[in-house]
């Protein structure tokens, strides 16, 4: 028994740079850079002042569901506008609408939901500070006062699962689930989870989607203090690379196997090849010089999809700016596709609307799969003189053509996780 | 196609309220002992809630040795590394250089945050007048101390637990809240089975027993509030019972495929032999009461493990001891198991140790390798009436001897994710417990 194909029906995306993926890469492709001033609070002083902010935010044009606003924070908005637009793209609900109940029922005991989530933000516990100056820092005041100032919805609020257990209820998707919080590689492994119980029969349909809203002021405070932010710009594989910036949002991608998507007639726009994840091993912040776990996680992608690298025709490369992870990058790049000009074009996203962290990949992968759409690697319009220690990676700053419609989707997160995600196009003129 | 690869359980650790080893909490779990007592961990004197189920005696030093590590850990990853360390030692296996490439970690994950005294120190510095002003946070040490900053993301206890042990598969944080752990178990199933790795330390841990933590229960009224008798405040399925006692600690188990554990002569507890999870889709913080959601993935548990409701001897409930959850559950176990309902042998061993939130799926699921091992099933604590809509064949009193052929885990999350896990008798799989 062979395993099914897993195809993509629909996706959903959102960050500073749009609302749509379209309008996403019209903005990556034209060169337009969505980071700007911090407007969430008053950043003068900061030695970080920038970031992907979604600017002029209405949630509730976003999430119309009014009640719901109380249930949820930013990062959850965000997640469940991206997983309703590939919803609608994809006619998932639509589809169910024309069965007879006991159809519909299993239909939706067949669709499954996986959430690569940022795990929680600093500000969520800032809702004790009020209850904390009242208390003047002491407990038993505290516990004492608790009911009367705290919002009794606070944990469920602040839950790191809400935007899986929101599109189920919203949606009524009832399989198999998961809730990933891996840092910046969680939304890629909720698209690789996704894939399995596909392919492995757990479900027949899919959501996938990641979010996270990291852009709060004590969470840049640390990423700076580690050394991770950039003073401007994020400048992937360039020799003045100083670190990344923080972006915000989400993306989706509605997947199912390939008799589901026939036997109700839904659009087809891509494949999932394949994928595979590994691990550096050396704790939260470090990463390995040489790229290997990065290496391991694309060559385990490749035997996954049964590809060879020179099948590979561009690659959205993780390419956050710092330091130490572009060149490890670049070698891992090298080792599986040689030093010489033997790797595909590559481009990299984040200096177009920031570092989305758990949606970091998920967000690249909806937009690599519109970039192979318009047979385009869309340039890095921030890429100014290429480092030799990045000596292989073919980023440029013009935009180039694909050499198939096979992209390879590179993501990397604390911990020393990394992902590799091969999707191919079905809609990219040949 | 090659046939399904077989998941061994060869190596339990934990470190829970009633024992901080295997051994002190099987006994414990057995005779039903509760680990219930007054808050000791900070002045909860005005909270409406003033006991739970603390891990006693702990000492993460002497348990783990590394201090420099222990630096980088909150109190949840103490217990993590401590049970992950026990977990390895008694598998008697490690990744080596030759083999970590192939090892996995797959870990149910509590909810991130800094610890309160951190919450406090920022509060002092940049909050005062109860709402925070980012310019003062600009000089506030905790606000700028990476080591605050290292133990307070999601991935510190997988970055952790990776680093300690070298292991360089495929690594993964979950959090389904209450359903996190078993997520983590049933992830590591799946990692083995398609051959992503041969190997998974596979766990959960977490410790909300904090001002905060306690503070978010109460405000959604959901913990018991018997602060005079805290060793009965747990009390799954009983008639009289009024929320749950909060818990902490962790559960890890190692995960061979199945073949090379055999070759290597490991003693199996018992095969992970199938995994089904649902989303209820009901509420964010209940199941339906007809017991949907948990109704299906007990139905896919049992079918991907290629078992019937007639192979099951033993269900570990999630019975939270809330009103609606055994209720709940109790139906949804009563669809499932049908006219075999009272056939199956129940107990709810968070009547003993409490709830560990992230934690409980994988404490509960080496529980049921416990009760595979020894042919014993724990007790279901502080049972006294039976609710008659909990009408389960409930372990009551005390434990009783019982072969276990298949056990199933649950648990359910607020969220609404729904997590069971099934386990086989390794003698029903090959013949024989122990390597000959």
């Amino acid at each position: 028994m062979s395993k099914p194909r897993i195809v993509i029906t629909g996706t959903g995306a959102v960050c500073a740079a749009g609302k749509d993926p379209q309008r996403i890469l019209e903005s990556v492709r034209a060169g337009d850079s969505a980071i700007g001033p911090i407007r969430q609070w008053e950043t003068s002083g900061w030695p970080t002042r920038v970031a992907g902010e979604i600017a002029d935010l209405n949630p509730r044009e976003m999430v119309e569901d009014r009640k719901l606003h109380k249930l949820i924070r930013r990062t959850d908005l965000f997640g469940l506008f991206a997983a309703a637009r590939a919803i609608d793209a994809s006619g998932l609900t639509a589809s169910r609408e024309s069965l007879a109940a006991e159809a519909a029922a299993d239909y939706s005991d067949r669709t499954g939901v996986y959430v690569g989530s940022g795990g929680g933000n600093y500000d969520s516990q800032y809702d004790y500070f009020p209850l904390m100056t009242e208390a003047k820092d002491t407990l038993p005041a505290f516990g004492r006062e608790l009911s009367n100032t705290v919002n009794p919805m606070w944990l469920l609020r602040t839950l790191p699962n809400n935007v899986l257990g929101h599109i189920g209820i919203r949606h009524g998707f009832k399989g198999s689930n998961a809730c990933i919080t891996n840092h910046s590689i969680g939304g890629t492994l909720a698209v690789i989870e996704a894939a399995e119980a596909l392919r492995n029969g757990e479900a027949d349909r899919a959501l996938a989607v990641g979010h996270d809203a990291p852009i709060e002021p004590q969470m840049v405070l640390y990423y700076g203090d580690v050394g991770l932010l950039a003073t401007d710009k994020i400048r992937p594989f360039d020799r003045r690379r100083d670190g990344s910036l923080f972006g915000e949002g989400a993306a989706a991608l509605a997947l199912e196997t390939e008799a589901s998507a026939m036997a109700r007639g839904a659009p087809i726009v891509g494949e999932v090849l394949g994928g595979g994840s590994a691990s550096d091993a050396q704790g939260l912040l470090a990463i390995r010089h040489d790229g290997d776990a990065l290496a391991r996680a694309i060559a385990l992608a490749l035997e996954d999809a049964r590809l060879r690298p020179e099948d590979v025709g561009m690659i959205a490369a993780h390419g956050n700016g710092t330091q130490q992870s572009d060149a490890s990058e670049a070698a891992a790049i090298r080792r599986i596709f040689g030093a010489n000009g033997k790797a595909p074009p590559t481009t990299a996203f984040k200096w177009a609307f920031g570092h989305l962290i758990a949606a970091a990949g998920i967000l690249e992968a909806v937009l690599a799969l519109r970039s192979l759409e318009e047979r385009v690697v869309p340039g890095v319009a921030t890429l100014e003189s290429l480092d030799p220690a990045c000596e292989g990676v073919r980023v440029s700053a013009q935009p180039q053509q694909p050499r198939s419609n096979v992209v390879l989707v590179l993501c990397r997160g604390f911990a020393g996780t990394n992902a590799a995600l091969l999707l191919r196009s079905t809609r990219s003129a040949s | 196609m090659a046939a399904r690869r077989r998941v061994a359980i060869t190596g339990l650790g934990l470190v829970t309220p009633v024992g901080n080893d295997v051994a002190s909490t099987w006994k414990a779990v057995l005779a039903g002992k509760s680990g219930g007592a007054p808050i000791s961990l900070f002045d909860a004197s005005g909270f409406p809630v003033r006991i739970a189920s603390e891990v006693k005696g702990f000492d993460a030093l002497a348990a783990i040795g590394d201090r420099k590590l222990l630096k980088l850990a909150n109190r949840s990853h103490s217990f993590a590394l401590a049970a992950a360390e026990q977990a390895l030692a008694d598998a008697g296996i490690r990744p080596t250089p030759a083999t970590r490439d192939r090892w996995g970690c797959a870990v149910g994950t509590g909810m991130m945050g800094v610890d309160f005294a951190e919450l406090t120190a920022v509060h002092q510095n940049s909050a005062v007048t109860g709402e925070l002003d980012p310019t003062r946070l600009l000089e506030d040490a905790s606000a700028n101390n990476p080591l605050v900053f290292c133990r307070s993301q999601s991935t510190t206890g997988v970055a952790l637990l990776t680093r300690r042990y070298d292991i360089r598969g495929y690594a993964t944080s979950v959090h389904t809240a209450c359903a996190s752990g078993g997520q983590a178990i049933g992830t590591g199933l799946k990692l083995i089975r398609r051959g992503a790795v041969d190997r998974v330390l596979a766990g959960g841990f977490d410790s909300m027993i904090s001002p905060v933590g306690i503070a978010g229960f109460c405000l959604l009224s959901a913990l018991s509030p018997d602060n005079d008798t805290p060793q009965r405040a747990s009390r799954p399925f009983d008639i009289t019972r009024n929320g749950f006692l909060l818990g902490e600690g962790a559960g890890f188990l190692v995960l061979e495929e199945w073949e090379a554990a055999r070759r290597r002569g490991a003693h199996i507890y018992a095969e992970l032999a199938g995994d089904g999870n649902s989303l209820s889709s009901y509420r964010i913080t209940d199941s339906p009461p007809d017991g949907d959601g948990p109704i299906q993935s007990m139905r896919q548990a049992l079918s991907d493990a290629g078992a019937t409701t007639k192979d099951v001897d033993y269900i570990n409930a999630h019975g939270t001891s809330t009103f609606m959850n055994d209720k709940s559950e109790s139906a949804a176990i009563r669809v499932v198991f049908a006219e075999h309902t009272k056939e199956v042998s129940v107990s709810s061993t968070k009547s003993s140790m409490g709830h560990l939130i992230a934690g409980a799926g994988a404490v509960e699921v080496a529980v049921c390798a416990l009760a595979i091992h020894h042919g014993e099933l724990p007790v279901n604590a502080n049972l006294r009436e039976a609710d008659p809509e909990c009408d389960l064949n409930l372990v009551r009193g005390e434990s009783v001897r019982r072969l276990v052929r298949v056990a199933i885990s649950n648990s359910f999350g607020f969220g609404g994710s729904n997590s069971c896990v099934a386990l086989r008798r390794p003698q029903d799989v090959d013949g024989s417990g122990f390597a000959s």
